[in-house]
């Protein structure tokens, strides 16, 4: 403390001997306090309008500063907080400035954009903003979560993994792979990824660049939005502020699926084979009783925390922000034990003024991630498991003389295991190390002219392992690879996997920044520069069998035996892969400003790259934008509009999401690839291997463009109190990659992918804020986002016929259920319609054939009227996206309790229940109970008769398995408490405690454990008993020291 | 620092910049590791090893024994039912469209194969590095890659007739839909420079069995005269095969079995095995093994363990009328048609069980190319390791003698003639004597009969001007040649075959 003091007097010291240089008239002296908590503000600038005289608060967030005299203006600013003009009147000593804290976008802020920085009511192009304020509301696990419904024009669909990354796009779907916005943190480039190694304390602010003119500036990267992640960063003459936020908190499953309990289970299985011809299987349903939950039995309780350690602050010539964060959530399937995510920050942000003119800059992440996973999304997986195994099973193994602890199915004899079982078997990590951050040196060579350089990097070293032990699954089980005596399946090993990956990306960057006036009216702010960019990476990995006992302790590569034979070549075997990817780029950008009313945006970015084809190394993408500041007009005369800017843009952006291309030689035949281009051949009965040309190159192969057009305004009205800023966007992707149509006398070599597919995409963003206090006591601050977006694939190949298939899943087929398509939204859900259930057999004979149908089975729908049912009559049945999400955030403050409520709305996505086996023997949807038993019992074609002969194939994809899944969720209930600073000014300077519940509500029809499921485009809305959103209670701490 | 330091170190920055910008967005394979073709074909190993896969495409074309039996009076397609193998059924019903997936997938087949010897021919004189690589034996390993391209274009000329001829380089996406058809006057004028190259530098013998031999190319270059009437230049080229090393093997249903492969009597042979186990149902005909000796197979076939046959799926069942043309003693019969229900009650002690043929059911199977137990590995159904029996000098001795005879030689026809016959019967009783167009029917009758099942029948009606009187549902004017595949008509604009 004593040390701190010290420190104190000194920036005091300084900051006189400051002040005395700038002596001029007039002094005035005051304090600068935080208008809601009445906390005093320290590094807060006071500044005189039109004049070079500027100072900073003091420890106790009191200024002195001279004015040439009264009358004159004090701009007063402070991050975080509405900068407030005051004019000096005759009173000169203790005023009190209080600065309002800015709501999440207000006139003043400035907002980071691509290479710097813009006055948010100078911005002719769309962007969406979170700030800290609300990060630190919502308390993410990863920093994307806070954009979901906080930023309109982003869609971000969770999963329940812990750590894994949501679905983002960034107004709309331009392709089927590949959506994924470009992020970038304090202005080096990095992944979605990436995103799981920040933590939220850190961050300052996010930016949406969504719009052509915002985004155009990187160019070929761009093309699917941009993030913008700010860091925290020291202040300059600030004493040390230390913050301690701790959470901790359990989470829990929300729901339930229904299935059904032994008894009804084994009643079904009675009918289902009776009805085709077989035997009773459970002859005294009495004594079945209700069995096991499996669901109960793999979902557990289980704990998160986070913790932060930050400290920022700064003298004269430096400033800096230090942190330390750990976060640990476990999954709720499996527990800690099976399936968890782990991670340690430690961040030192640094700015050094090395000369008065010359500014370095170091930022520096160190991460340590620690994971394990269970198998998911697919019927055999855990939570596939516990919905299809067996109810009649008992938990635990009651059979003698057989090994392992969990009981086995005599019925279900392969692919289905006790969710137990395997979860037990499960047995993998995943460590790594990330280290990012960047180098900078900013140097002012003249008084508007800014160079920047810098060097941006993100090093990651990853570590995995997993085992696959030999496992008993029963008796009669055929994926057993132990037998019941606990000795091994001949010819069955268990076996050890290891991988490490590698990968290092980095950034050169080298740009300058020049602003003036013209005439003290026209301002300029214009960019040019130029950036460098790798990502490269390579991956090792080698598998060895026969680990000795069987056991995970002894599970690596140096204690299994297994070594490689005639007949067993997969005992000991080993992989090693590299890649990498250079850009080299130049970029500018023009913005200019008449008087703050007229605005005009121009930006500019060629790009090259390595792995576009010879032809097409380089591409030049632009944009523009112009606004206009109507308030600003002197005509605009309206009380009730405080600010109306109207905005508009257009320009293009790309993706480079290319793989290079050329001209391979096959070796070592007979390598099959994707055609059975085969090589090799046999003379007299022995084969010998050949080499032959295995792939094509075309020249021709470029980036995917995008244009994209934007019209929208910003107004706030009503004393302020409300802000709403609306966009339309209409975005044309062209050159997506497909492969053409091509002559076959070009043999079977892979036809080479080309540019010509394209999409479009329309839709609306929207936010409204509203800020008020009422009765003096209550702060409000409330924002609603609505977003929504259409897409259309409008080409796919040169005739139109391609057709990417996604959405993979096994019912007993293997069946694919959603499509890339010309006319339609990419990864809509194909398949039959239906038109509920024949009852009887005249029906049957009266409608268009449909092959097996007997009454009970569904009537399909014959949507090309050709009288009969088949594959040409698959249709569209659903789509995986929303028609619009809308996210509420509601804060509350009253005295000092502060309560935080968010609410986020999807309507009108489908979702594709995939997470049913229709195995004879699995266990069965509750909704069975309902089906047809006869004549008039139901119509419904969701519940056909239960039959273990569906020769109707009742199973097929048809929109009875298709569900609404919209819903709303109450994201997150917050209530704070902050000590009265008398209470605790000895201590700290503040304390807040608050308790909190994420995934509070849900409320929606789907009849799975949540609605939001996600994945790639094609994957998105397919339900194959995906990882559960948990709902979290939390208590937790924030302190100011 | 000086401001003029900071100049200079400006200027060089953007120097370093400008030249080092076009290598770090240059794209180098070589960089990942990948052999490319800038990489290739810089030593004798290399043309070579790229040689042999110029042979695989012939495996490819699989479906062209079995398809030119079905679609003539020899085979039906069989199946399981009328929707099963539904392109070899559209064959045999003569109903077949463009759009039959057999037909195009030979046509792609064969391409894959030109394009593989063409590439070979682009960097024959020169590398692509532009390096000549020189080895003893380079011409002759030409011969065999020139024998196979006329291979593949006597496949295309003989199914399609007017197809796109070009000789100089592998196409890449820039030549898609650029080529139009070429007459069947350029195919074969070029098919016969091919062979009339390889001929003159390939050896008479090979050290490896199933490569291709002087004789082979001399046997084909025979048979392409034929198919255009040229029997002068058929009877020289053919003779010198007949005085070639080979001979007649005494028991004609020993040339089938694994242990006659590469016999005494082979000219040229498919080569197919076992060892190089092939799983992708995705493309049945690409493998080592020969798919189609899995579909001539007897449907649920069971028994004792010395029975010899493995089951299959019933396809290209022999017709009764080809069982009918065999006279009494022909010992070709019982070789090319099995008979499974006399074979049944000939044999007590097999304890054969089998499915009658479930569709076009004639009670044979394809004797020639049955499937055997232990001749198949990995994916039982698509590595049999039969090799098809193309070009036998049972067939030369045939050629050679309708050559003879189209030139008024008899004697010479009659010989040739009787020497096969000679060999079905085991005596001279069954000798032919006649002359003339009756000594020319004769021989087309016994090249029936002689290499029935073994995909010639279709194309020798056609060829001989039979084919409407001998094929129901044969059209005149259309059936001669099959469809081009619609893709190539929608795709690279080529002109359909009259009735299509």
């Amino acid at each position: 403390m004593k040390l701190k003091l010290a420190f104190l007097s000194a920036v005091f010291l300084l900051c006189s001997i400051l002040n005395h240089s700038y002596a001029q008239n007039l002094q005035v002296t005051g304090t600068v306090k935080n208008k809601t908590t009445n906390e005093n503000l320290i590094g807060a600038t006071v500044a005189v309008k039109g004049g070079a005289a500027a100072v900073s608060t003091d420890a106790k967030g009191s200024f002195s500063i001279s004015v040439p005299s009264t009358g004159s203006v004090l701009i007063i600013s402070y991050s975080g907080m509405k900068t407030l003009e005051y004019a000096v009147g005759n009173t000169t000593t203790g005023i009190v400035i209080l600065l309002e804290e800015s709501a999440s976008t207000t006139l003043t802020d400035v907002v980071v954009i691509g290479y710097g920085t813009q006055k948010i009511t100078k911005v002719s192009g769309a962007i969406s903003t979170v700030k800290s304020a609300d990060l630190e509301k919502l308390k993410p696990v990863r920093a994307e979560e806070a954009l979901q419904g906080r930023a309109s024009g982003v869609t971000v669909i969770q999963g329940g993994t812990p750590g894994s990354a949501p679905t983002i796009t960034i107004r709309g779907l331009p392709s089927y792979s590949g959506n994924e916005p470009l992020v970038i943190v304090d202005g080096i480039q990095q992944s979605i990824t990436d995103l799981n190694s920040i933590s939220a304390a850190d961050i300052e602010s996010i930016n949406v660049l969504k719009d052509a003119s915002a985004t155009a500036i990187f160019g070929i990267k761009g093309g699917n939005g941009v993030i913008v992640v700010t860091t925290k960063s020291g202040r300059k003459n600030q004493k040390a502020e230390f913050t301690v936020n701790s959470n901790y908190g359990v989470q829990e499953v929300i729901n339930t699926i229904g299935v059904l309990n032994a008894s009804e289970y084994a009643a079904i299985i009675n009918e289902g084979s009776l009805l085709a011809g077989g035997n009773v299987i459970f002859p005294d349903l009495s004594a079945v009783g209700v069995g096991t939950d499996w669901q109960n039995e793999v979902f557990k309780k289980a704990s998160m925390q986070s913790h932060n350690l930050t400290a920022r602050g700064g003298g004269e010539r430096m400033t800096y922000f230090l942190s330390a964060g750990y976060l640990k959530q476990a999954g709720i399937v499996g527990g800690n034990d099976k399936s968890r995510f782990t991670r340690g920050n430690f961040t030192a942000n640094l700015n050094f003024d090395l000369t008065s003119k010359l500014k370095f800059i170091l930022n520096t992440t160190g991460v340590i991630l620690d994971s394990k996973g269970i198998q998911e999304n697919s019927f055999n997986s855990v939570i596939g498991s516990a919905l299809n195994f067996d109810p009649t099973v008992s938990k635990y193994n009651t059979v003698p003389n057989t090994v392992g602890q969990y009981g086995f199915s005599n019925l279900l004899l392969s692919e289905i295991f006790n969710p137990l079982t395997k979860l037990e078997n499960t047995y993998n990590k995943n460590v790594g190390n990330k280290l990012y951050g960047k180098f900078e040196l900013q140097y002012d060579i003249l008084k508007n002219l800014k160079f920047t350089t810098r060097f941006g990097y993100t090093k990651y070293d990853g570590n995995s392992k997993s085992f696959t032990p030999l496992v008993f699954y029963g008796p009669l089980n055929v994926d057993n690879s132990m037998n019941a005596d606990g000795s091994t399946v001949s010819g069955k090993h268990n076996s050890v996997s290891h991988e490490k990956t590698s990968n290092f990306n980095y950034t050169y960057e080298a740009f300058g920044n020049y602003n003036f006036k013209l005439k003290d009216r026209h301002n300029f702010e214009t960019v040019a520069g130029f950036s460098l960019a790798k990502v490269s990476g390579n991956a090792a990995g080698a598998s060895r069998q026969d680990v000795p006992f069987n056991s995970w302790e002894f599970a690596d590569l140096t204690a299994a035996t297994g070594s490689n034979s005639p007949t067993n070549t997969n005992a000991l075997t080993g992989y090693y892969y590299q890649y990498f990817k250079r850009n080299v780029s130049v970029f500018a950008r023009f913005n200019y400003d008449y008087q703050d009313k007229y605005l005009a945006s121009f930006s500019f970015r060629r790009d090259g790259s390595n792995v576009f084809g010879k032809n097409n190394k380089y591409v030049n993408l632009m944009a523009g934008s112009l606004g206009w500041v109507v308030s600003k007009e002197n005509f605009f005369k309206s009380d009730f509009i405080n600010f109306l800017k109207i905005r508009g843009s257009f320009g293009s952006t790309g993706n480079d999401n290319v793989t290079p291309q050329f001209v391979r030689i096959e070796t070592g035949g007979p390598s099959y690839g994707p055609t059975a281009n085969s090589n090799g051949y046999s003379f007299d009965g022995v084969f010998y291997p050949g080499s032959t040309v295995g792939s094509a190159s075309n020249d021709a192969l470029k980036w995917e463009i995008n244009k994209q057009s934007n019209v929208g305004f910003d107004m706030t009205f009503y004393k302020n109190k409300f802000s709403l800023t609306a966009d339309y966007f209409t975005k044309k992707t062209e050159g997506l990659l497909f492969t053409p149509s091509a002559s076959l006398y070009l043999g079977t070599v892979p036809i080479p992918v080309a540019n010509i597919g394209s999409t479009k995409s329309s839709g609306i963003d929207l936010t409204l804020g509203y800020n008020t206090t009422v009765a003096k006591k209550v702060k409000i601050s409330t924002a609603l986002t609505f977003t929504t977006s259409n897409n259309e694939v409008t080409a796919t190949n040169t005739d139109g016929t391609a057709r990417i298939l996604g959405g993979y899943y096994f019912n007993g087929q293997s069946q694919s259920v959603t499509v890339f398509e010309k006319g339609f939204t990419p990864g809509y859900f194909y398949g039959y319609k239906t038109d509920g259930l024949f009852q009887t057999a005249k029906e049957v004979a009266d409608a268009p054939t449909q092959t097996g149908a007997q009454p009970g089975d569904i009537r399909f729908v014959d949507m090309n009227g050709d009288g009969v049912i088949s594959a040409a009559d698959q249709t569209q049945i659903g789509d995986p996206f929303p028609d619009f999400t809308m996210g509420w955030n509601l804060n509350i403050e009253y005295k000092n309790f502060d309560f935080n409520a968010f609410t986020y709305a999807s309507v009108g996505n489908d979702i594709y229940r995939a997470y049913e086996r229709n195995a004879n023997y699995s266990n069965k949807y509750r909704a069975v109970l309902a089906r047809w038993t006869g004549p008039g019992t139901t119509n419904d074609a969701r519940n056909p008769r239960y039959t273990f002969s569906d020769v109707n194939s009742n199973i097929r994809v048809s929109d009875r398995y298709v569900e609404d899944g919209s819903f709303i969720k109450i994201k997150n209930i917050q209530l704070g408490y902050t000590f009265p600073a008398t209470a605790t000014k000895k201590l700290f300077s503040k304390l807040r405690i608050y308790v909190q519940v994420k995934n509070a509500f849900v409320f929606t029809d789907y009849s799975g454990y949540d609605p939001e499921i996600s994945g790639g485009v094609l994957d998105t809305g397919i339900d194959r008993g995906s990882y559960p959103q948990a709902r979290t209670y939390s208590i937790g701490l924030d302190i100011k020291l | 620092m000086s401001k003029l330091n900071i100049k200079i170190l400006g200027l060089l920055l953007l120097v370093i910049l400008a030249t080092s910008c076009e290598k770090w967005v240059k794209s180098d394979p070589r960089e990942t590791f990948q052999i490319t073709e800038l990489d290739y074909l810089r030593s004798e190993s290399d043309y070579r090893t790229m040689a042999i896969s110029v042979y695989t495409p012939i495996q490819w074309l699989n479906q062209s024994v079995p398809v030119a039996d079905i679609a003539s009076d020899n085979s039906v397609s069989g199946g399981e039912n009328a929707s099963d193998v539904i392109p070899l059924q559209q064959i045999d019903d003569f109903t077949h469209t463009a759009n039959n997936s057999t037909l195009s997938e030979m046509w792609q087949a064969a391409y894959e194969g030109i394009n593989r010897a063409n590439y070979l021919h682009q960097y024959k004189v020169k590398n692509l590095a532009g390096d000549s690589v020189e080895f003893a034996g380079k011409n002759a390993l030409y011969g065999e890659i020139y024998f196979l391209r006329a291979y593949y274009y006597f496949h295309l000329v003989r199914y399609y007739g007017d197809v796109p001829l070009f000789l100089d380089k592998r196409l890449g996406l820039a030549e898609s839909g650029t080529l139009q058809r070429s007459s069947k006057a350029e195919v074969y004028a070029a098919i016969e420079t091919d062979l009339n190259n390889a001929i003159a530098v390939l050896p008479a013998v090979q050290v490896q069995k199933g490569r291709v031999t002087k004789y082979a190319a001399q046997a084909l270059l025979g048979k392409v005269y034929l198919y255009q009437d040229k029997f002068t230049e058929a009877a020289s080229v053919l003779e010198e095969v007949v005085n070639g090393p080979f001979s007649l093997v005494s028991d004609f249903g020993s040339i089938f079995l694994q242990a006659g492969e590469n016999g005494p009597e082979s000219v040229f042979e498919i080569q197919y095995s076992n060892t190089s186990p092939y799983y992708n149902w995705g493309g049945v005909n690409r493998g080592q093994g020969n798919h189609s000796v899995q579909q001539c197979g007897i449907r649920g076939l069971n028994g004792s363990a010395d029975m010899p046959y493995a089951a299959g799926w019933s396809t290209n069942l022999p017709s009764q009328n080809l069982a009918a043309a065999y006279e009494a003693g022909d010992t070709r019969k019982a070789a090319t048609t099995l008979d499974i229900e006399a074979y049944k009650n000939a044999n007590p002690s097999y304890n054969i069980t089998y499915q009658v043929a479930p569709y076009k059911n004639t009670g044979l199977y394809n004797q020639k190319y049955l499937p055997r137990k232990n001749q198949t590995s990995g994916q039982v159904e698509l590595n049999y390791l039969n090799n098809f029996r193309t070009i036998r000098y049972a067939e030369v001795l045939l050629m050679a003698a309708e050559a003879y005879n189209r030139t008024s030689n008899d004697v010479k026809a009659r010989d040739y003639l009787n020497r096969v016959r000679q060999r079905a019967f085991g005596d001279n009783l069954h000798n032919i004597n006649s002359s003339g167009d009756a000594l020319k029917l004769a021989i087309w009758d016994e090249r029936r009969l002689e290499l029935a099942m073994e995909g010639d029948r279709f194309f020798d009606l056609v060829r001989t001007g039979q084919a409407a009187a001998k094929i129901t549902g044969f059209v005149p004017g259309k059936h001669e040649v099959f469809p081009i595949p619609q893709h190539e008509i929608d795709v690279s604009g080529l002109s359909q075959n009259p009735g299509y």
